[in-house]
């Protein structure tokens, strides 16, 4: 398995050039909302209409993209392995990406859009998931790495809140 | 600077003295930091992550200049 260092604007302006519909979700959505917090992957929810699959795998092409797999075998997704609601785990040219079918409690891109923000990061607009829906999913998965960033995330709640009323 | 040791009054009394200060949650969150994050924009919070990301590397590889 390759060992490239994450460009996480790469992957985005990547996505954005072909018009994919995603969300960020996990340690970079927490990141670009304020939270201190580190990761080395980008955590995506995308939709999954068939329009959408194709851009989606267009622009994994470009990217280089295959399943992270200790056996080093290279395979590459395809639009019918990303129709699925399970995750899939994959390194590209800039490093490593997961792209997500589901999150939490089965919640596809469709559900989650009404809780989502977009936001600007440098020039491109992105959606990402709120911090409520971020806390909320965390706590119903229940593993203990994402129950360990929780009270992280709480804070950085209240106090971007605290901050909007000031 | 207070050694860090469970018997010591010091602790305990530096600790109230951060918590008073609001530097810390009670759950013990670096507030400081957050509040740091929270005066950026969403594009300087990412190119933070990003020297973050590119350190750790660069001290893995062994090679500062990485």
């Amino acid at each position: 398995m390759g060992t490239q260092t994450p460009d996480f604007l790469e992957l985005l302006k990547t996505l954005v050039l072909y018009g994919v519909d995603f969300i960020i979700v996990g340690g970079v959505s927490a990141v670009l909302q304020g939270a201190p917090v580190t990761t080395f992957d980008l955590d995506l929810v995308h939709s999954r209409t068939p329009d959408n699959l194709e851009r989606l795998y267009q622009a994994l092409v470009d990217l280089d993209a295959y399943y992270r797999e200790p056996a080093g075998r290279r395979l590459r997704p395809e639009p019918k392995h990303l129709s699925s609601s399970g995750h899939h785990l994959l390194m590209t040219r800039a490093g490593p990406l997961d792209l997500l079918g589901t999150i939490g409690a089965g919640r596809s891109y469709e559900d989650l859009l009404e809780n989502t923000n977009e936001l600007e990061v440098e020039d491109l607009r992105v959606r990402v998931l709120d911090l409520e829906t971020l806390i909320e999913v965390k706590e119903q998965t229940g593993y203990a790495k994402d129950l360990a960033v929780l009270p992280i995330l709480r804070r950085t709640l209240e106090e971007k809140l605290k901050k909007e009323h000031e | 600077m207070v050694e860090e040791h469970p018997q010591s009054p010091y602790v305990e009394q530096d600790k109230s003295l951060r918590e008073e200060a609001h530097e810390y949650s009670e759950d013990g969150v670096d507030l400081t930091l957050i509040r740091w994050m929270l005066s950026m924009t969403p594009s300087e919070r990412l190119r933070t992550l990003q020297g973050f990301v590119r350190s750790i590397e660069r001290l893995r590889s062994g090679n500062p200049n990485a």
